[in-house]
C-alpha cells in the first residue's frame, strides 16, 4: 500500500466512522461493565450475579430500554482479588467504554477499582461491606453505591445478637482485609456501647496452610463465643482446626462464610449450633418475585440463595431507571444524579423497570427492589435487616429477625 | 511451654508441606536449572485428581496414589512437549514456558472442576492429649507420607543408577554428557519424580486446607523461600529450610503477632543470605 493508498483509506474509515457515530447517537447502547467474582472468595455468589445481571437487562430491553437505549452487558470476572480486579476494570472502562460498573462484591476489589470510575467519572455499584468504600474520601464524587450493609453495619447486627443469645465473653477474628476488620470494628464498637468487653481479638493473614496458631490464641482465654469476620475457605480450614481441638464454645460468622457450601465442606457435626447472620432479601416484595424468577431461569436455583444476586438485580433496575429519569441523551453524570431520586422517597412505589418507566411519565417514583427497600442515606448506603439462623443438623434455619 | 510446642508442631505440619514443594522446585533447578514456576499448579492437580478419585473410590489413600501417578505422567509431558524442546536455551525462556505450562493447567483445572472450593472428606477427630500438647492423628499420618515420600526421593537419587547420572547431571552438565550420560533418560526420570512430588504435596496441602484451582500458586512463593533458604539444588536443605521457616514463623507469632509472621520467615531469608548467600546446605558454586 503506497502513502495516498493509505491516506485515502484513513480518510475514509473516520468519514464512515464519524457518520455511525451522527446516525446513531440516539441509540447508541447504555454498556454496563458487570465486574463479579466469578472465582476466588466469592466465587459462590459471582456466576449467580453475573447471570442475574444479564438476565435483568434482557427483561429492560424488552421493555423497550432505557430512554430509548438499550443495555449491554460487558462482563468480566475480578477473581475477588484487587489485582485481578483493577486489570478487569481498566479493561472494561478503556477498552470496553463501560459507562458504569456494578456486581463488585470484594471489598478489596471495590477499593482498589473505584479510583478508576472516579476517573472516568462512572457510577460503581458494590455489595461490599468496608465501611470507607463510601466515605467522602474514597466517594470522593458522589458515583458509589453501596447496595448492601456495611461491614459496621454487619458488626452492629453481631452484637445484637450477642447480646440477645446471653454471651458474656466474646473473642474475634478477622481475616485481614477491609471487610472483615471492618466487620469485627463494627461489632467492638457496638459491643463497647452496650457495655461488652471483648476477650481477645487476632487478625489473620490469608492463604495459609493452618490457622492453628491463631486458634490457639484466641481458646487460651476461654471465650464463650468466637465472632468471626472471615470468608468461606478460611472459615472452612479455621472451623475444622477448631472441631479437632475438642473446644465447643459457639461461633457467630457472616452469612457469606457461614453457607450450604460450609456445611457441606465440615459437614454437620463441625456446624452444629453455628450462629449465622446475614443480610435479608426483600423477600415480600413483588421485585423479589421476578428476580427469584429470572434466578430460577438462569441457575436452577432458589433467589434467596444468593443475596448478591438480589442486590445485582436492583443495581440494573436502579440504572435503567436513572436513565430512564435522566431522559434521552443524557450525560453520566446528569443519570448518576437521577440515582437516589428514583430509589429513595418520595415517588409512587414501583416494582419494577416497566413499571417505573410508566410512572415516570407522571411523576417521581420509589424503586422498592429485590435485595431491600433500596432507600440510599446520605452517604450512598443501605441498611437492610438481618436474620440470625443457626444451622441444625446441616440445615440453616432461620430463628429472628435483626433490626440496627 | 505447650503453647510453644504446639507452635511448633503447627508449624512443622505447614513447614513440611512447604518443604515438599520446595523439594520439587530444588530438584528441576538442580538439574534442568530453572525455577519452576509450574510447581504450584502441578500440586494444584495433584490434589484435584486424588480428590475425585477418593470420591469415586471412597479410599483417599488411593486417591493420593493415583495423583502421585497422574503427576509422574504429567512431568513427563510437560518435558516431552515443552522443556525437551527448550533444552540448551536460557533459564528466563524456561521460566516463561514453565509459567505458561501453570497457566494453562490453571484453566484447564478450573473448567473441569470450577471454582467452589471442595475439601477431602475426612473424618474429623478429637486430639490426643500428650502431657496437656494437644497432637493430632492426622498431622502424625501427614508427617509419615511426607517422611516417605522424602525417603523414596532420596532412595532414587542415592542407590539407583539412574539417581547418580542425576546427581552427575547436576554437578556438572558438561562433564556428565561427555561421560556418555544421556540427558534425556536423566530428565525424563527428574521430571517424573518431580511431578510425584508435587502432586504428593498438593494432596497434603488440600487434605490440610480447601482444595481450589488457585492453591498451588498461593503456594509457590512460601516454597521459593524455603528451596532458597535451602541452598538452591540441594534436597535435603529444601525439606529443612521448609520445616525452619514454618516453625519460626509459628513459633514467632507470640512476639510479632499473626499479620506479621509471614515477614519473619522473610527477615529469616534475608539474614541467612547475607551470612551464606549459597543457602543453608547448599555449597558455593565456583567459577567455569
Amino acid at each position: 500500500m503506497n502513502r495516498r493508498q493509505l491516506l485515502a483509506a484513513m480518510t475514509s474509515a473516520t468519514l464512515i466512522a464519524s457518520a455511525r457515530e451522527g446516525w446513531s447517537q440516539a441509540n447508541t447502547p447504555f454498556k454496563i461493565g458487570a465486574l463479579n467474582p466469578i472465582t476466588g472468595s466469592g466465587a459462590a455468589y459471582g456466576t449467580g450475579m453475573q447471570k442475574t445481571i444479564f438476565a435483568a437487562v434482557d427483561e429492560i430491553n424488552g421493555a423497550g430500554g432505557a430512554a430509548g437505549r438499550k443495555l449491554q452487558v460487558v462482563a468480566d470476572d475480578d477473581q475477588s482479588q484487587p489485582q485481578a480486579g483493577v486489570l478487569a476494570a481498566k479493561k472494561l472502562i478503556e477498552i470496553d467504554d463501560v459507562q458504569a460498573l456494578v456486581g463488585i462484591w470484594s471489598s478489596g476489589v471495590a477499593l482498589a477499582t473505584i479510583p478508576l470510575a472516579n476517573d472516568a467519572n462512572i457510577p460503581v455499584m458494590v455489595t461490599s461491606g468496608a465501611p470507607e468504600i463510601t466515605s467522602p474520601k474514597i466517594n470522593s464524587k458522589g458515583l458509589v453505591y453501596r447496595f448492601n450493609a456495611t461491614g459496621e453495619g454487619f458488626g452492629q447486627a453481631f452484637a445484637e445478637v450477642c447480646a440477645r443469645e446471653g454471651f458474656k465473653r466474646p473473642a474475634t477474628m478477622a481475616f485481614n482485609n477491609a471487610s472483615g476488620v471492618g466487620t469485627v470494628e463494627g461489632f467492638r464498637k457496638a459491643w463497647a456501647k452496650k457495655g461488652g468487653e471483648i476477650v481477645e481479638a487476632v487478625v489473620y493473614e490469608p492463604n495459609q496452610p493452618s490457622y492453628r496458631s491463631e486458634l490457639q490464641k484466641i481458646l487460651s482465654v476461654k471465650p464463650d463465643v468466637i465472632v468471626a469476620g472471615s470468608y468461606l475457605a478460611d472459615t472452612t480450614i479455621i472451623l475444622r482446626e477448631w472441631f479437632q481441638t475438642g473446644e465447643t464454645q459457639k461461633w457467630i460468622l457472616p452469612g457469606w462464610a457461614a453457607n450450604a457450601d460450609l456445611v457441606r465442606a465440615v459437614g454437620a457435626d463441625v456446624t452444629e449450633g453455628l450462629l449465622v447472620v446475614n443480610s435479608v432479601s426483600n423477600e415480600t416484595s413483588s421485585a423479589f418475585m421476578s428476580y427469584d424468577a429470572a434466578y430460577r431461569k438462569a441457575m436452577n436455583q432458589s433467589g434467596a440463595d444468593n443475596v448478591y444476586a438480589a442486590m445485582a438485580w436492583d443495581m440494573v433496575v436502579v440504572l435503567a431507571l436513572a436513565i430512564e429519569a435522566a431522559g434521552p441523551n443524557a450525560e453520566i453524570a446528569a443519570i448518576n444524579a437521577k440515582i437516589k431520586e428514583v430509589t429513595n422517597p418520595p415517588g409512587a412505589m414501583v416494582s419494577s423497570f416497566a413499571e417505573g418507566k410508566n410512572a415516570l411519565k407522571v411523576g417521581k417514583i420509589n424503586y422498592e427492589g429485590a435485595s431491600s427497600s433500596v432507600d440510599f442515606s446520605a452517604t450512598s448506603d443501605l441498611i437492610p435487616d438481618f436474620d440470625l439462623s443457626v444451622i441444625a443438623d446441616g440445615k440453616i434455619n432461620r430463628r429472628y429477625i435483626v433490626k440496627i | 511451654m505447650s503453647v510453644l510446642v504446639e507452635l511448633f508442631i503447627g508449624g512443622l505440619m505447614s513447614g513440611l508441606v512447604v518443604g515438599l514443594a520446595a523439594l520439587a522446585i530444588t530438584l528441576v533447578f538442580g538439574i534442568a536449572r530453572f525455577p519452576n514456576a509450574a510447581t504450584g499448579d502441578a500440586m494444584t492437580l495433584g490434589a484435584f485428581v486424588a480428590l475425585s478419585v477418593s470420591a469415586i473410590t471412597g479410599s483417599v489413600i488411593i486417591g493420593g496414589l493415583i495423583a502421585a501417578v497422574m503427576g509422574v505422567a504429567v512431568g513427563v509431558g510437560a518435558y516431552v512437549l515443552v522443556f525437551r524442546k527448550l533444552a540448551g536455551r536460557s533459564s528466563v525462556a524456561n521460566l516463561l514456558a514453565s509459567m505458561g505450562i501453570a497457566f494453562f493447567v490453571r484453566a484447564v483445572v478450573g473448567l473441569i472442576f470450577g471454582h467452589q472450593q471442595q475439601v477431602f472428606q475426612l473424618p474429623l477427630v478429637r486430639p490426643w492429649r500428650v502431657f496437656d500438647i494437644r497432637i493430632q492423628p492426622s498431622d502424625l499420618t501427614l508427617a509419615t507420607v511426607a517422611l516417605v515420600t522424602l525417603g523414596a526421593v532420596f532412595l532414587v537419587l542415592h542407590m539407583t543408577p539412574v539417581g547418580r547420572r542425576m546427581r552427575a547431571v547436576a554437578d556438572d552438565p558438561g562433564l556428565a554428557r561427555v561421560s556418555g550420560i544421556s540427558p534425556t533418560r536423566v530428565m525424563i526420570a527428574l521430571w517424573a519424580m518431580t511431578g510425584s512430588v508435587s502432586a504428593i504435596a498438593g494432596v497434603m496441602y488440600g487434605i490440610k486446607t480447601v482444595v481450589t484451582p488457585e492453591m498451588g500458586w498461593d503456594m509457590l512463593l512460601p516454597a521459593f523461600a524455603a528451596a532458597i533458604l535451602g541452598g538452591i539444588g540441594h534436597p535435603v536443605g529444601a525439606i529443612v529450610a521448609g520445616v525452619l521457616l514454618g516453625a519460626l514463623q509459628e513459633m514467632s507469632t507470640p512476639l510479632v503477632g499473626f499479620t506479621y509472621k509471614i515477614a519473619i520467615s522473610f527477615v529469616v531469608l534475608l539474614i541467612v543470605l547475607l551470612v551464606r548467600p549459597q543457602g543453608l546446605l547448599g555449597q558455593a558454586e565456583g567459577a567455569r
